[in-house]
């Protein structure tokens, strides 16, 4: 139980500790601590900037890519979902910038703005849905088809073999689909900023231009720990929405 | 007793296979309360024909009736939910609790809550896994002879009157699949479903089935009992199949019973030794077996024995090994004969009180009809 429990102390916490020590002693000591007590009210506006780019991206993301995710596992699909599936590994494969950039591009030719908010939402959005889809298509597919020929066999309907069975099956996978995909985006925000989108991109481009670290890391912190924060939450969540009977005894 | 499910000239083609037919006119009936077993060399279409009566996969042409009914006028999903299903691999929803797996169709069947939890909990009474321990935990917490149960307990949910049993047993070791088997005879003695159970396993198919339903190449060979099939083969395929030690199969078909000779020979262990002295000698037996007052065994006596002092029978009796009930089954009876290189079994009743004997030749003779 104790060198259980001492395992798990030195695994996980320790380095999470050791990491925050670092980089909140950085942040003092070039000065970003002060600079961000001193611009109080732009903090909270840009982290509150920042979190709307985050949830509304990943929030779009998750039921356009849980649902495209899931329509690709249908049978009548099965002839086209390779190709769906190619061209999601391709654009995953696009850098968070480029599809910044893209955005910034090619939404002035569809006859919208490629600067401000929106734009920048839709090119998280965009960047966010790929690990979904893939996680949400390979988790379904990878339910037993022992399970499903016993589900099917039993009299259970085509939906509710998908909703009691598939898909509760595939939840740890699209978890981590989810997981890997809003710690992406968390660390993408920031380059909204270069379109005009706001958030903590602001004080992190300020401070490169300015040379100054105490500016740069005023922004880049913060992003950090709101990854961290973030992806613990999500932990928390998988642990209610994934059954008991299929949880991996002890999160890595 | 009335023909619960029968195949009437069912025949399977595949598309893209058109040449094959993967079943070709299958026929058979099955009797309320019997189990069939389908068995025959790989891509015989065994699970094919199996799969037919659930609609798993569409037949090409021919009827199958359950309890009368054609298939094909039901709904796939009423028809599905009343048939209980139980596979290979049991396909436990991994997701939910064991309670939760077998309460899954009539829960669907829209049982109410209390009659729902007690229905598991007969269940898990039947399949011999206490309610309390067993039925909040996960499939994964289970050994695979436990989820097997659950697989058939969950098959048997809402009490169906037919089965489809694919190779349930397959993938368990050898030790534990001849208990299940048992424990599932056993289950069945009293439920008395109507069970189509498909296996690769010759041995499995004689000792679980009330008729044995022999395929090949999605050809009907001989559907019969096991007995029949065992004592006359159809044909040479038949008599490969069963094996060339299909004459030893019969002895575990077959109980003691059938082998007995009465009159075994007795004494009454108050009787005076000089007297069990003089039945020896009369009758030319070599032993004798002692019973009390119930007739009851309490052990034998032979030449040695009558040598030794003592007034009444029970001072000089030997203690004895050598008995079964007259349940078991003869291939036990004769293990026992040779292992203790005895003249004669013993055979008991179910009150211990010695009803016969079991000699060599006796088998013998039931062996050669």
């Amino acid at each position: 139980m104790t060198s259980n429990f001492l395992t798990t102390f030195f695994r996980k916490f320790v380095p999470a500790l050791v990491a925050i020590v670092i980089v909140l002693w950085l942040y003092k000591y070039y000065g970003a601590l002060e600079y961000t007590l001193k611009n109080l009210a732009e903090f909270f506006r840009l982290i509150y900037e920042h979190l709307i780019l985050v949830i509304i991206s990943m929030a779009a993301a998750i039921a356009v890519g849980i649902t495209l995710g899931v329509i690709m596992t249908r049978k009548a699909l099965e002839g086209i979902s390779p190709v769906i599936m190619a061209v999601v590994n391709v654009w995953q494969s696009v850098p968070s910038l480029g599809v910044i950039a893209l955005a910034y591009g090619i939404l002035p030719l569809l006859g919208m703005s490629g600067i401000g908010i929106v734009p920048a939402l839709i090119a998280l959005f965009m960047h966010a849905v790929a690990p979904i889809v893939r996680n949400t298509y390979a988790g379904v597919e990878s339910v037993s088809s022992d399970v499903i020929e016993s589900a099917t066999g039993m009299g259970m309907t085509q939906k509710q073999i998908l909703f009691d069975i598939e898909i509760p099956n595939a939840m740890p996978v699209i978890m981590g689909g989810v997981r890997t995909s809003t710690a992406i985006i968390v660390g993408t925000a920031p380059l909204a900023f270069l379109i005009g989108g706001g958030g903590l991109g602001f004080w992190i481009f300020t401070g490169i231009a300015l040379v100054d670290m105490g500016i740069m890391l005023a922004g880049a912190v913060p992003v950090a720990l709101l990854a961290m924060f973030v992806d613990y939450l999500l932990a928390m969540l998988e642990k209610v929405v994934v059954s008991k009977g299929i949880q991996a005894d002890q999160y890595a | 007793m009335g023909t619960m499910l029968s195949f009437k000239e069912v025949t399977k083609i595949y598309p893209g296979a058109e040449h094959i037919k993967a079943i070709n006119e299958l026929s058979f009936d099955l009797e309320d309360g019997e189990i069939c077993t389908l068995v025959g060399p790989s891509g015989c279409g065994k699970s094919t024909a199996m799969k037919m009566v659930n609609r798993l996969i569409p037949m090409t042409s021919g009827k199958i009736l359950i309890d009368g009914q054609n298939i094909d006028r039901l709904n796939t999903i009423e028809l599905r939910r009343g048939i209980g299903y139980v596979i290979q691999n049991i396909g436990l929803f991994p997701n939910m609790t064991i309670g939760e797996n077998i309460a899954i169709i009539p829960k669907m069947k829209g049982w109410d809550e209390g009659r729902i939890k007690e229905r598991v909990e007969t269940l898990l009474d039947i399949v011999n896994l206490p309610a309390e321990e067993y039925i909040d935990r996960y499939p994964r917490e289970l050994s695979g002879g436990q989820q097997q149960r659950i697989g058939v307990a969950r098959g048997m949910a809402i009490d169906p009157p037919v089965m489809l049993m694919d190779e349930p047993f397959g993938a368990i070791d050898p030790i534990n699949r001849d208990h299940l088997q048992n424990e599932f005879l056993k289950i069945q003695a009293k439920l008395k479903k109507t069970i189509v159970f498909v296996t690769h396993d010759i041995d499995e198919a004689i000792k679980m089935g009330d008729k044995v339903c022999l395929l090949k190449d999605g050809k009907l060979v001989q559907f019969a009992s096991p007995e029949k099939m065992l004592t006359e083969p159809a044909n040479d395929f038949v008599r490969d199949f069963v094996g060339g030690d299909r004459t030893l199969k019969r002895l575990n078909l077959l109980t003691i019973r059938t082998a007995i000779r009465p009159d075994p020979p007795v004494v009454l262990e108050t009787e005076k030794s000089a007297t069990a002295g003089t039945i020896m000698t009369e009758t030319g037996a070599k032993h004798l077996i002692t019973v009390d007052s119930e007739g009851r065994l309490t052990g034998y006596i032979d030449h040695e024995a009558l040598k030794k002092d003592g007034e009444t029978v029970e001072q000089i009796k030997c203690e004895t090994e050598a008995f079964l009930p007259d349940t078991s089954s003869l291939k036990d009876g004769l293990s026992e004969i040779f292992s203790h290189d005895l003249e004669f079994l013993i055979v008991l009743d179910d009150s211990k009180r010695v009803i016969g004997t079991l000699y060599t030749d006796d088998i013998k003779k039931i062996l050669r009809g």
